[in-house]
């Protein structure tokens, strides 16, 4: 009943809100609404915009990998009104793979909100348990690998592995981590690389992390570096940029609502429920991880034969 | 049976039913109105759950899921625009019969398939989730090309007059899809190096352009015309000797929809369409298909709304959300704490039961809705034309931008809305360019995957399995009949020229 009583009221305050506020702030959320990003995206924003004082209305800009949205905040240069709330990939990969209007230095960085390492995996029927194997039986027949699209995390980092490693597999992409796993259930791929959640949700066996350190609560699964192979670190990240030329005094509250956000209660405990890892970096950091994650990742899609 | 129980109390908590009637009335309408459709409609429910308990939030969901596909049809039957793409395939025979002056038999008929679908799709889920969802795991990227080659045909059947005009949209409609981001390389295409052009063209705003802006046009056209007038929305239910007569076709509607429903991807446009295709091959009164025939409608809206409930047999027993609706709803479930996966069936079976009933519940209430729904219908179509149709153009391009508030989709809807007009006036049928559309992208893909997977070698998609093949063998039957039956009627139509020569 309460429930009931906080939406309604929730329903005129939209109303009210729309018609009052001139100067809202614009989080624009560059994937369709109700994504896994658009999720967290949407419990962050009630904290943030309270801790902010401002009301906030998150926009869903979604298209062509994510870029659409982000292009268009780094479009409103001076607007201290806009933030987008950004995957990895739009801010690391896909400038270095595509032609677009916007670059890693047309952003004003805030923070890093969560980042979750990878894994990879196959069914939990499959009779292969270790690195060593599965590359030993792809000498024979190559394995195929899926990802969730073209350019995406899962995609990079077993291109990298293949890069760095003898394991002989092949890239098929599929529009989302969903219809991936339908194909891996039915063994039309056999490796997929992905986060936690998708680990949980569905009958897989992890092989080794894509991190330098193993990960609390999968103790006995072996980092990449442990297995010989240097440097193969990738992780599903998200994070807060705002457009160039807002003034320092803007972009120093952006970061401190940001700060306050990430360790709320409340946001500790969606993130646990989502199984979002929360892994913050103040703005400089942040910008220092988004400068080195795109070398990294131009590197592997050049080593990979998918860009210049 | 405790399990049951308790699970069917969640469901009728008041607030249960309350979220369930607003839900699904505010679905009727957002679905009815030309350009809103499903994902609009529960991006704009969506924050409102947050502060509900999870059987709440679900309910709300739901209902505004199963109403919306539901009042798709209301103005694709009384202004031949259907309200969202999945109705695309009511007007072929909707329209006629209103044209005829059958209004009331024509959205009776839809909401009773609607009704008897969705009805017919929750009992599919309740009984053969585990199983159908195995079904599902089986069709790969080859399986998938050959239904969907299978469902391409239905262009044939659905280009009434012109074939080859048909056939020319529907290349138009799939070149359509494929502007934009290659699905397996992620380069740009077709894109004449206009940023703006590489996030592609998405279905919404062509579907406006192509039915709504097109229909407005051609009645600003022909305003002064009496017999282009909105006629009075009226609903009369079928009667049950009528119902038993064509019961076959509504099982048959309910039954391919309840099984593309389940397979991630498909989704309840081309659901209706393969389904129309069959009732031209199947009904015993295929003969006035297309010119205001109840099959037509019942083909469309049975299957339609029969995959509202078994869409949620790939997310629930797998985790796999089968289209962009169902991903929104796992959306909601993680919200609320419940992670869809393969264990969500074990785990939570008390919720999941209770989606069970949730489900039969807005089936039923969307049947009880549909009179004072249509009522609002007939007062909003009372106004004098003008406004109505200012009306729909403003929600045609309010719908076409809010799928994902890109400025682009408001200039894709009103050129394809201009090309539209054009095209209809040189008698091109529209629906072949929507098949197109929403068939395209998977056609595509899944093509070019099942190569990546057969390394090159498409001689092995006819062997690939048991379930490819006979869909290969389906296509081949298709062809074979349709062209056995062109050349008879070229045959007699040769004789009845010569013989009065003679």
């Amino acid at each position: 009943m309460n429930a009931l009583r906080h939406s309604l009221v929730a329903v005129a305050l939209v109303g009210i809100t729309q018609s009052a506020a001139a100067d809202n702030l614009d989080i624009v959320v560059p994937f369709a609404a109700g994504g896994a990003t658009d999720i967290v995206a949407r419990s962050f924003e009630p904290i943030f915009s309270e801790q902010l004082g401002v009301t906030s209305v998150i926009r869903n800009v979604a298209g062509a990998s994510a870029t659409v949205g982000t292009a268009e905040v780094a479009d409103s240069e001076g607007n201290p009104n806009i933030i987008g709330y950004e995957p990895a990939g739009a801010l690391s990969i896909q400038p270095s793979l595509k032609d677009l209007p916007y670059g890693p230095d047309s952003f004003t960085y805030v923070c890093r909100t969560v980042s979750n390492p990878m894994f990879l995996m196959v069914s939990k029927d499959s009779d292969i348990d270790s690195i060593d194997q599965l590359i030993e039986e792809s000498q024979e027949y190559p394995f195929l690998y899926g990802s969730s699209g073209p350019g995406t995390l899962p995609h990079l980092a077993m291109a990298a592995l293949t890069v760095k490693s003898d394991l002989q597999a092949q890239h098929v992409p599929y529009s989302g981590s969903g219809p991936a796993m339908n194909a891996l259930a039915g063994n039309e791929i056999q490796i997929m690389a992905d986060t936690e959640t998708i680990l949980e949700n569905y009958d897989l066996k992890p092989l080794a992390v894509f991190a330098e350190e193993r990960i609390e609560g999968y103790d006995d699964v072996p980092t990449f570096g442990e297995l010989g192979m240097q440097d193969l670190d990738f992780a599903v990240w998200q994070g807060i940029v705002a457009p160039k030329g807002i003034s320092q005094e803007r972009a120093d509250e952006f970061a401190e609502a940001c700060r306050a956000t990430v360790e709320s209660d409340r946001f500790e405990t969606f993130a646990d429920k989502a199984k979002a890892n929360i892994a913050y970096l103040g703005a400089e950091e942040f910008e220092a991880f988004v400068a080195r994650r795109v070398e990294i990742n131009k590197q592997v899609l050049k080593d990979a034969g998918l860009a210049e | 049976m405790d399990i049951v129980l308790a699970a069917a109390a969640d469901a009728f908590t008041w607030q249960a039913l309350l979220a369930i009637v607003i839900g699904t009335w505010a679905g009727i309408i957002i679905g009815g109105l030309p350009g809103l459709g499903s994902v609009v409609g529960l991006t704009i429910f969506l924050p409102f759950t947050f502060g509900m308990d999870v059987i709440t939030s679900m309910a709300l969901l739901i209902g505004v899921y199963c109403g919306s596909v539901y009042g798709g049809s209301i103005t694709a039957i009384l202004i031949n625009t259907p309200g969202t793409p999945q109705a695309a395939a009511t007007t072929f025979d909707g329209y006629p019969m209103t044209q005829q002056g059958r209004v009331g038999e024509a959205l009776g008929w839809a909401t009773f398939a609607s009704f008897f679908g969705g009805v017919l799709s929750c009992v599919m889920l309740i009984i053969g989730a585990p199983q159908l969802a195995k079904f599902a795991v089986n069709f790969g990227s080859i399986e998938v090309f050959a239904l969907v080659c299978l469902a391409m045909l239905c262009i044939v059947g659905v280009s009434q007059g012109s074939t080859l005009k048909g056939i020319l949209c529907g290349m138009m409609g799939f070149l359509f899809s494929m502007v934009g981001s290659d699905p397996i390389t992620g380069a740009d295409r077709f894109t004449f190096g206009q940023y703006a052009l590489s996030s592609g063209l998405t279905l919404i705003p062509v579907v406006v352009g192509a039915f709504a802006l097109s229909e407005v046009f051609v009645r600003f056209a022909s305003r002064d015309d009496e017999a282009a007038r909105i006629p009075e929305a009226r609903l009369t239910f079928p009667g049950l000797r009528d119902i038993g007569r064509r019961l076959i076709e509504l099982i048959r509607g309910s039954f391919i929809g309840g099984l593309i429903g389940a397979l991630p991807g498909t989704g309840a446009a081309a659901a209706a369409f393969i389904s129309y295709a069959s009732a031209q091959k199947l009904s015993p009164r295929r003969k006035n298909l297309g010119k205001g025939e109840p099959d037509g409608i019942i083909a469309s809206e049975s299957s339609n709304n029969a995959v509202t409930g078994s869409s949620f047999i790939p997310t629930l027993a797998l985790g796999i959300p089968g289209d962009v609706v169902t991903a929104m709803m796992m959306g909601a479930m993680v919200i609320h704490g419940i992670t869809p996966g393969v264990r969500l069936m074990a785990d939570q079976a008390q919720t999941v039961y209770s989606l069970f009933v949730v489900l039969i519940i807005v089936n039923v209430a969307m049947l009880i809705l549909s009179k004072p729904s249509v009522g609002l219908f007939r007062y909003l179509f009372k106004l004098p034309q003008g406004f109505v149709m200012g009306g729909i153009v403003m929600f045609s391009f309010i719908g076409a931008v809010s799928v994902r508030g890109n400025p682009l989709d408001l200039v894709v809807a009103a050129v394809t809305g201009l090309l539209a007009y054009v095209l209809r006036r040189g008698g091109y049928p529209l629906a072949p360019l929507v098949i197109g559309m929403v068939l395209g992208p998977e056609l595509e893909s899944s093509l070019r995957r099942g190569l990546l997977i057969s390394r090159g070698d498409f001689s092995a998609f006819f062997t690939h399995s048991t379930i490819a093949s006979v869909l290969f063998i389906l296509i081949a039957l298709f062809i074979a009949g349709t062209l056995w039956s062109g050349f008879t009627q070229w045959r007699k139509d040769r004789a009845a020229s010569e013989s009065p020569a003679a």
